[in-house]
């Protein structure tokens, strides 16, 4: 591994020079949305020896412990954008509600009378004319705009629409990220396992 | 997992089966399931409370007197006849039971996926791997 893009431990000791372990060399290239995959290890004792010199079990599991985090945080970001989704899409879906019950009573001929909310505890009666046909939205910003009843449902409808897209791009990209959690703390485990045995093996070779 | 829940195997315990990609694949595979399904759970509940609390009004509106009720869409309030009111409520709660039913299929579909995994793991890893919940 010649030049690494960034690495993620480097540690002298006396003796020897170690491995630089760049972040390519343990991920397997990225997905549509630029998350890293971790890369899978089938053999973990041909991995460590790709590195030259060859890589030590301290550093492997530290770097993929790091990728680990990494990872984990990203998770937590997206937990909470996908929170906030499943909080938009019902509000999205009530004010389209809302605006289909007015187009009603407007085909019906009736006026509606209703209770809003003046206050935070004080409602106040008010009788809405509905064949005006106009509905105020409120686009955020401190911007309200004045619609008709058709105009409104397309743009609430197509609002929804993009909600729901992003929605599940974000769960896509949990699922992904999950993947690549439980794919890291695997392959940790097995390094640790596989120095292990190594150890193992060692002492039993020396001691014969 | 080596700080997890310090199972510490004996050495006889101890199985040196390979995790091969694919059986990674299944582990993956397995743990996706298991966060759809607290999801799927939470949803059902959540929806069940809704449930609840329409079936509430139903049965307001039905020992009412026959007046003008509120209906309550997004903030503001609206008057309704009561045959109306009864009506949007039947309405919602046909909605949200279809969903429901909808959503304690995919539980069920995911535990038997589960199930699967769980015999096939536990077959090539054995004390190895532990699939269980807290």
């Amino acid at each position: 591994m010649s030049t690494p893009a960034s690495t993620t431990s480097e540690i002298e000791s006396e003796e020897k020079s170690v491995a630089n372990i760049s972040l390519e060399s343990i991920t397997d290239g990225k997905n549509s949305r630029g998350i890293p995959t971790t890369k899978f290890l089938d053999d973990i004792e041909t991995f460590a020896n790709s590195f030259s010199p060859p890589a030590s079990p301290e550093l492997l599991i530290g770097a993929y412990s790091d990728l680990y985090s990494k990872f984990k945080a990203y998770e937590q970001q997206l937990s909470q954008k996908s929170a906030t989704f499943r909080e938009k899409l019902p509000e999205i879906e009530k004010s389209i509600a809302l605006v289909r019950h007015l187009k009603k009573k407007k085909e019906e001929g009736s006026s509606v009378v209703t209770r809003y909310n003046l206050a935070d505890t004080i409602y106040a009666k008010a009788e809405v004319d509905c064949s005006q046909g106009i509905v105020n939205l409120w686009l955020g910003a401190n911007v309200m705009l004045e619609y008709t009843y058709d105009e409104a449902l397309s743009l609430l409808t197509s609002k929804e629409n993009l909600a729901k897209k992003e929605f599940k791009e974000v769960t896509e990209d949990l699922t992904f990220t999950r993947n690549q959690i439980i794919t890291s703390e695997v392959n940790i485990s097995r390094i640790y396992n596989w120095d292990v045995r190594r150890k193992r093996a060692n002492l039993a070779t020396r001691s014969n | 997992m080596p700080e997890g829940n310090g199972m510490i195997l004996a050495k006889e315990e101890e199985n040196d089966a390979e995790v091969r990609r694919e059986d990674q694949d299944k582990i993956n595979e397995f743990g996706r399931l298991n966060a759809r399904l607290y999801e799927v759970r939470e949803e059902i509940s959540s929806l069940k409370k809704l449930l609840e609390k329409i079936d509430d009004a139903s049965t307001e509106l039905m020992m009412g007197n026959g007046d003008r009720v509120m209906l309550r869409l997004g903030e503001a309030m609206f008057e309704a006849t009561e045959d109306e009111a009864t009506e949007f409520c039947e309405a919602e709660v046909e909605r949200h039971q279809e969903t429901v039913d909808k959503l304690s299929e995919e539980e069920s579909e995911i535990l038997e996926r589960q199930a699967e995994l769980k015999k096939i793991l536990y077959g090539r890893f054995g004390k190895s791997i532990n699939l269980e919940e807290k």
